[in-house]
């Protein structure tokens, strides 16, 4: 095997001006130390705390929603993987993405709640926001059952993007950014 | 009758309830991965106040960035003080903020639309 080029992975971070990425296996305890190290960093940036607290926001809801579909699908704690990447962009936003490997057919259904999602405005957002906070809880639910996504979209500045990529049979990787 | 402490962490905040002066605080950011491990015990603190005694309740807040099944949690928490001041018994929200993080007072006015009881949202430098 050719030795991994960390130069030309250097190269490639620093283009895409990205601040900090992880891939593996995530962990409870990971996300909150990767979540220190991004908060540190929005410090360092000298970031409006109401910013920071955005991209922060968007950064927990993306990646517990990866534990979370994980533990519904009964994945083994290292098999919930996932791909995380914090950049930011020169107007002095910040993009937060995060992949992982789903079920086709979740992979689908995600596409198509992230489209409309994309198609309300601001209002509607909210409005779609509160109802999904007083939709009864399912039993033994302990996540926040759907609303990570609206409060992504409700912090993003721009539509929320997403894509699939066919892995194998039945399964695909799914990717979303958020312009904070 | 009985107070409730739970000590806060980097990602779960201070909470302590005063039985005698009717008062619960919660302090700090709240992203636990399961919300509901962390505020059933609040829930039932909550339930029992409110039901054992008649005396006022008052919730201190300094909490600052909430993921989202935490927000589901302290809106379980508020519906049970809004059943209670229907009811007559007399329960009040103060959600204190740092005046830099306009974030936070736009979190707390959201559950404050849902509110009929005296709900403050106070702003310190």
């Amino acid at each position: 095997m050719d030795s991994i080029d960390l130069f030309a992975m250097r190269e490639s971070f620093t283009r895409d001006r990205i601040m900090l990425c992880f891939n593996g296996p995530i962990s409870r305890s990971l996300i909150e130390e990767i979540g220190n190290a991004l908060r540190n960093y929005l410090q360092a940036e000298q970031v409006q705390p109401s910013a920071a607290m955005d991209v922060f926001g968007a950064y927990i809801e993306m990646t517990q929603n990866i534990r979370h579909y994980a533990s519904a699908q009964g994945y083994a704690e290292h098999e919930a993987t996932a791909t995380v990447i914090v950049a930011n962009k020169e107007d002095g936003r910040h993009v937060v993405s995060a992949g992982n490997v789903v079920e086709i057919a979740d992979g689908h259904s995600l596409l198509e709640r992230i489209n409309a999602l994309a198609r309300q405005d601001k209002a509607q957002l909210k409005a779609s926001y509160k109802e999904q906070l007083r939709k009864p809880r399912e039993a033994g639910a302990s996540s926040g059952s759907g609303l990570g996504l609206i409060d992504i979209a409700r912090k993003a500045s721009e539509p929320l993007s997403a894509s699939l990529r066919e892995i194998d049979a039945g399964r695909a990787f799914f990717s979303l950014s958020a312009v904070i | 009758m009985s107070n409730l402490t739970i000590t806060g962490s980097q990602s779960t905040p201070a909470i302590s309830g005063d039985w005698e002066a009717g008062v619960l605080t919660m302090a700090g950011d709240s992203y636990p991965e399961n919300s509901f491990d962390l505020f059933n015990q609040v829930i039932d603190w909550v339930e029992r106040f409110l039901a054992e005694t008649r005396r006022p309740l008052s919730l201190e807040l300094h909490l600052l960035y909430l993921n989202t099944s935490s927000v589901r949690a302290i809106m379980d928490v508020f519906d049970l003080l809004e059943d209670a001041h229907g009811r007559g018994h007399p329960v009040a929200v103060n959600w204190h903020y740092d005046r830099r993080n306009e974030r936070v007072a736009e979190l707390a006015e959201e559950f404050k639309e849902d509110c009929s009881f005296p709900f403050a949202i106070l702003a310190h430098d």
